[in-house]
């Protein structure tokens, strides 16, 4: 496909500037206004062009959320009716499902939303913000350390779930190496029965998928989730060789919907090419799952490989 | 006018006849044909009609019936012409009782699956710089938007209008390739 230019900057059509074409996508152009752009857009091809690619942005910006309520309305009420306005969307939404990393955001919609809080930046305001975070930081550290041993287990557990590459043998998984922390290994907590497990015997449920190109509902491998309703399930995803990572691994429903993500993602460094994705069991339900597997390279995000199963 | 009246079958010699008006050539014909039907669409639904292209295809279709009467007489801009019968055609269609619109089925994942496929497929047809503007321009969050695009141009040495037509134009490509491998993913 060749990228040629064409000369949308000289034309006339810039009497029209951008906001008046997205009002007139969002059919919210005035009585007057209407006919004198409905005339123009006939005639004249540079218009035609430029609202062609607007139509194209108005669904990017839908596709990745930008629209506020409003103009999310309207977009559906008076922008999605017709089948070639939906196919855009349709191509929106993989371009934002293959290109956009969704953690970012979350990031830096904090840092923005921090920083136009009136009077933020003054030193008084910064100085009593960071009183205020370490009071709650010494709070946390106190409770957890003095009067939680249960909270300190679970927090102790979780890191070493995310952490630790994942035990291959039954006998690694009751000996783990991970001396740094033993003590949930070896005193048992005041807990209740139904927490008073290993790491990997929360996991309960394990399934090794394999990368495929496309969800083969015949050969689908299938998880059987336990009638004891087991805290994780494990999903054991084979990697290519000579694949370290870190990778973001991301669940989503059969129709396309996110359900669960996690970041920096290695392989286990007993060199079985694979990597353990701990899934949260409550989260999921009978029906088809992809796994979608993701690394950075050089700031571009990819795709580097799709699992899929079923869950019954 | 009911619905039903609306329909109408465009005969093959009146579509002949409509191409050959529009331009003697037909591969122009059939583009000009093309932008015609899209302009009309799009100013159906910015005059708030839920079934545009309905719309559209009957503008079309009264047009190709009446060119063996105007044909020889027309003078000017043939798209112009289409502007008044869809003026018309619009007149009758707020006469009719309003039909809610009934929802879009969401896409099956057999179908999500393919448009991903010709994605990566249509991706590698493009040149390197024009995938990697791409890659980036489509890496932002709804967020950094700006910060993300201020980056990006900066990088390329060009403005932000020209990143953005630029960006756009590619993403104009990507949407046809896309489109025309869905449709041989079909048969």
């Amino acid at each position: 496909m060749a990228e040629n230019h064409d000369p949308l900057h000289e034309s006339g059509s810039r009497d029209f500037p951008d906001e008046t074409i997205r009002r007139f996508l969002f059919g919210r152009l005035s009585a007057s206004e209407q006919p004198a752009f409905e005339q123009r857009l006939f005639a004249d091809d540079s218009l035609n062009a430029r609202v062609r690619l607007a139509e194209l942005e108005l669904a990017d910006d839908y596709a990745y959320g930008r629209l506020d309520n409003a103009e999310r309305e309207l977009f559906e009420e008076k922008f999605l009716v017709s089948a070639d306005r939906r196919r855009k969307v349709k191509v929106s939404r993989v371009l934002r499902d293959r290109f956009a990393s969704a953690p970012v955001e979350t990031k830096t919609a904090l840092v923005e939303r921090l920083r136009a809080l009136p009077g933020f930046t003054r030193p008084a305001w910064r100085f009593a913000f960071g009183v205020v975070i370490f009071i709650l930081l010494i709070g946390t550290v106190w409770v957890v350390v003095k009067k939680e041993p249960r909270i300190k287990e679970e927090i102790t557990k979780r890191w070493v779930r995310r952490r630790s590459p994942a035990p291959t043998s039954p006998v690694e998984s009751n000996h783990p190496t991970n001396r740094s922390m033993p003590e949930h290994q070896t005193s048992p907590s005041p807990m209740p029965v139904h927490d008073q497990t290993s790491p990997i015997s929360t996991a309960g449920v394990s399934v090794s998928l394999t990368p495929a190109t496309s969800p083969d509902s015949s050969n689908m491998p299938s998880v059987n989730l336990p009638k004891g309703e087991p805290e994780v399930v494990r999903l054991q995803l084979a990697l290519k060789p000579d694949q370290p990572g870190p990778y973001r691994v991301e669940l989503l429903t059969g129709d396309g919907q996110s359900v669960f993500s996690t970041e920096a993602i290695k392989a286990a460094d007993n060199g079985s090419a694979q990597i353990d994705f701990d899934v949260p069991a409550r989260l999921l339900k009978t029906g088809n799952y992809q796994i979608r597997l993701g690394q950075d390279n050089g700031g571009v995000k990819e795709i580097v490989g799709s699992y899929y199963f079923r869950v019954q | 006018m009911s619905p039903a009246k609306t329909l109408h079958i465009i005969k093959q010699e009146d579509f002949d006849r409509l191409l050959a008006w529009l331009d003697p050539d037909p591969e122009r014909a059939g583009l000009t044909y093309e932008k015609i039907r899209w302009r009309l669409v799009a100013i159906l639904a910015s005059r708030g009609c839920t079934c545009p292209e309905e719309l559209a295809d009957e503008t079309i279709d009264r047009v190709a019936r009446r060119v063996i009467d105007i044909q020889a007489s027309y003078v000017g801009d043939q798209a112009i012409y289409f502007l008044g019968v869809m003026n018309n055609v619009h007149h009758e269609y707020l006469k009719r009782p309003m039909m809610p619109r009934l929802p879009e089925p969401d896409d099956n994942a057999e179908t999500k699956e393919k448009t991903y496929f010709c994605l990566e497929k249509c991706l590698d047809k493009l040149s390197a710089n024009s995938r990697r503007m791409i890659e980036q321009y489509y890496a932002e969050n709804k967020r950094a938007k700006i910060d993300l695009r201020k980056r990006i141009a900066a990088e390329l040495g060009i403005g932000l209008s020209t990143l953005r037509l630029r960006a756009l134009r590619i993403r104009d490509k990507l949407q046809t390739c896309i489109e025309q491998c869905l449709e041989m993913e079909a048969f």
